[in-house]
């Protein structure tokens, strides 16, 4: 229960003439404590924050990463909300949002539901191979997967062999199916994190509740909806920020498989930061664009976790019980 | 009750990052904008290197008075072969000087070559690229020495001719095709056209040499069930390449290169260049090109096609190396338009650029000349490449001869149209994108052109 140690202090404290002195609910401040955090976080601020820093004063400036920079205001700012191509490839992300974040997680809550009901045999084998995409560089996966959805590729070998032939296309050379098709290899790399997130929640959750939900006549489904996902509810956070993140800030699978291309189908926010930033020389304009990413996916990996944070009518009834106990003791 | 622990752990972590964060995201910020003028180096070097300019030839004695050195180089990944040959005849004609070499794949040396010139570890030579983010941007903060001199003394600027002007720039790095020599490249590289012997001879079809020849030999190889272009445009870049076939056809290629090198009133926007767009999709629309290009990878394609499907293939020389086999395959220039004269995308290799910090400039200049001596082009030919100087070069293979014949013929009347892409820095996307577009018929010819325009007018103005 290390939940407990974010709970108010309240327990009473003895003042030195031994008598019951006042609750105290303010934290104690160990100032030193905070010196064992200083070589981390040296660390964290060379490497992270003036890094950060940097872009963002870099952001205001024509810069060609050489010579002389020229303060322009705002000007980067303007030109990239301006740009209805960054509107179009920030487009492409949100659509991967569901590709990355939405689709493999309920595919991966779908099969732990399922597993939850049945026994499965070598079930650890399962989880290993299932999360093996995850931890593939993913220039393997892209080339990869390049080769399935070529034209004389596997995919459309299949689709003839079983009489779908007037499917068969150029997967991600086709303006309509490009977007999609990149998006299904990031479901198939992200499932794996999903399933072996979910399952590990899965197993800690009481059998106690399962039974009880069964005496209490519940079916599969219900039995999903009211004891499994809201006992997910942590993981299911976890993951999703780290899918949505993955969505948003999505770059190598799509250099390596599209180009952005065909036309600008599937192009993203980070395409065109790489370009500005190595290609087109513009680093203050591809500095603006990175930082404008940077708050969009503050902004939803914050809403992920507003919407998902623990509430109800659980919480108080915990406490109580909890102080109610260390009152005692 | 993990999943309480976990989620409550990293909303715990968030908030405790938040205060710290805010503190110190404050005060990295602080000292940063303290410790931080505008960003880069103020224009202190720009046209004002100093360097020794050279009257004739470095000799072996003159290199080795700087003593036992070592000469620090930088090569795209695809000169190892050539430059294999070069090191030994290098050090043996100035044995003092030990070359280092380092190669990097050609995104890498471009997206690094700038800053690693600028920093104080540069090497002595390095490739670059034509085109305003590369050399331009080296030229502009005086990071490479100007080679007048050199290509004068050497022989080369009189050995390429006109054609030297596609390596010169203005000393502020703003306007090119013009100027001051600033690289030196000896090999040629150009588009052209892969043709399958057998497929042709058995429909009694001749290599064309112009474009209207080559279309009726289109529409025969399609009438008979082959597919007439295999073709892979994954990388965007390669459809690009393949249509300046048709476009160096019907508008002067003279237009061409002023517009690229940004010459003031060039315009892209003309009837010639929508009709060569029109002939283009026409060519996608009747099937010629294989289909699923805009998946298939160019080097997929051309693999293909050296297996022996499509009867031509649109290329650069460089895919001589996969398309190799001189019994089956043969090469020529871009057919003809009415002007009777070929012209296509083209130009020299990467440039080779001597460092303005290198403490070896005589060592220095002595490398970028052997290697763009007429003495070495037997090297190049030998590895594969396509020599500008060809006087003395004996062709390895039949389908070498084709290569240096259409280079030659390309060469001789100014049939290199360079790449659109060097048009503006920011051109590459929007031609590249806007092609294929245009090609899934997306995008009608006219937008596409004036899209086009728009970007070199927006790019103009702001030089």
């Amino acid at each position: 229960m290390s939940a407990l140690s974010h709970a108010p202090r309240t327990r009473s404290r003895r003042g030195g003439d031994g008598s019951v002195g006042p609750v105290r609910r303010r934290p104690r401040r160990d100032h030193v404590a905070y010196l064992y955090l200083l070589p981390a976080f040296a660390f964290y601020g060379i490497f992270l924050l003036r890094p950060l820093a940097e872009s963002v004063w870099i952001s205001f400036f024509d810069w060609d990463g050489i010579t002389e920079a020229v303060w322009v205001g705002g000007e980067n700012y303007a030109a990239v909300i301006s740009d209805p191509l960054i509107w179009e490839a920030l487009l492409h992300s949100f659509v991967f949002i569901i590709f990355y974040a939405l689709l493999p997680s309920v595919l991966a809550l779908s099969f732990v539901a399922i597993i939850s009901r049945i026994r499965v045999y070598g079930l650890t084998f399962f989880r290993a191979v299932l999360f093996i995409p995850y931890i593939l560089s993913t220039v393997v996966v892209a080339v990869a997967w390049r080769w399935i959805y070529d034209i004389n590729g596997p995919l459309n070998g299949l689709l003839d062999a079983i009489g779908l032939g007037f499917l068969t296309r150029a997967w991600i050379g086709d303006f309509t199916t490009a977007l999609p098709s990149v998006g299904l290899i990031g479901t198939w790399i992200m499932f794996g994190l999903g399933f072996v997130l979910f399952m590990a929640g899965a197993q800690k959750i009481p059998f106690d509740f399962y039974e009880a939900a069964r005496l209490d006549g519940a079916g599969a489904i219900r039995e999903f909806f009211n004891v499994t996902l809201p006992g997910l509810r942590g993981e299911i956070s976890v993951a999703l920020v780290l899918m949505i993140t993955a969505a948003l800030r999505n770059f190598d699978i799509v250099w390596n498989t599209t180009s952005g291309g065909p036309g600008t189908s599937t192009t993203v926010p980070s395409y065109y930061v790489y370009q500005g930033a190595f290609m087109t020389r513009d680093v203050g304009g591809a500095s603006a664009l990175a930082v404008l990413l940077t708050i969009i996916i503050l902004a939803a990996v914050g809403l992920t976790m507003y919407l998902l944070q623990e509430k109800g009518p659980r919480r108080p009834q915990e406490s109580r019980r909890r102080t109610r106990k260390e009152v005692s003791a | 009750m993990s999943s309480h622990i976990s989620a409550d752990t990293v909303r715990a972590s968030f908030g405790i990052g938040k205060k710290l964060g805010m503190g110190a995201l404050g005060l990295a910020l602080v000292t940063s904008l303290a410790a931080c003028s505008p960003p880069g180096r103020s224009g202190d070097a720009a046209g004002g290197v100093s360097h020794t300019t050279i009257t004739a030839p470095v000799t072996a004695e003159e290199v080795a008075e700087l003593g036992d050195i070592t000469l620090n180089v930088w090569a795209d990944q695809g000169e190892e072969d050539t430059l294999t040959l070069l090191k030994p005849l290098y050090e043996s004609e100035f044995p003092n000087v030990e070359l280092k070499i380092q190669y990097k794949s050609y995104e890498d040396l471009v997206q690094t070559v700038v800053n690693a010139m600028n920093s104080d570890s540069a090497p002595d030579v390095t490739q670059g690229n034509q085109g305003y983010s590369t050399d331009g941007t080296l030229v502009k903060a005086g990071l490479i020495r100007p080679l007048d001199d050199v290509a004068e003394v050497y022989g080369y600027a009189d050995a390429v001719g006109d054609a030297i002007s596609q390596l010169q720039w203005s000393d502020d790095g703003q306007v090119f095709g013009s100027g001051t020599t600033y690289g030196m490249s000896p090999d040629n590289q150009m588009v052209g056209v892969f043709y399958n012997k057998t497929i042709l001879s058995n429909l009694g079809i001749t290599p064309p040499s112009t474009l209207s020849d080559f279309e009726a030999a289109l529409a025969t190889i399609k009438a008979s069930g082959e597919q007439p272009i295999t073709f892979g445009n994954a990388d965007k870049t390669t459809a690009m390449q393949a249509f300046s076939i048709v476009q160096g056809a019907l508008t002067p290629a003279s237009d061409t290169v002023a517009w690229i090198t940004g010459q003031d009133g060039a315009d892209f926007n003309v009837s010639t260049n929508a009709a060569a767009l029109d002939t283009w999709t026409t060519w996608v629309n009747e099937g010629y090109l294989s289909p699923g290009y805009d998946g298939t990878s160019p080097d997929d394609a051309a693999a293909a096609f050296a297996d022996g499907t499509g009867a031509f293939y649109i290329g650069g020389n460089w895919h001589a190396g996969t398309i190799s086999d001189s019994e089956e395959f043969g090469f020529i220039a871009a057919p003809a338009g009415e002007s009777g004269t070929t012209a296509s995308s083209a130009s020299f290799g990467m440039p080779w650029h001597i460092g303005s910090k290198t403490k070896n400039e005589l060592a220095a200049i002595a490398f970028v000349a052997m290697i763009n001596s007429a003495d070495f082009a037997q090297n190049l030919a030998d590895v594969n490449r396509v020599p500008v100087q060809t006087e003395n070069v004996t062709a390895p293979t039949p389908m070498f001869s084709d290569l240096v014949a259409a280079s030659d013929e390309l060469l001789s009347n100014n049939g290199s149209l360079y790449w659109y892409d060097w048009a503006t820095d920011t051109m590459y996307d929007t031609f590249t994108s806007g092609l294929q577009e245009v090609m899934a018929g997306r995008t009608t010819s006219a937008d596409f052109l004036a899209n086009v325009q728009d970007n070199w007018t927006t790019f103009q103005d702001k030089r």
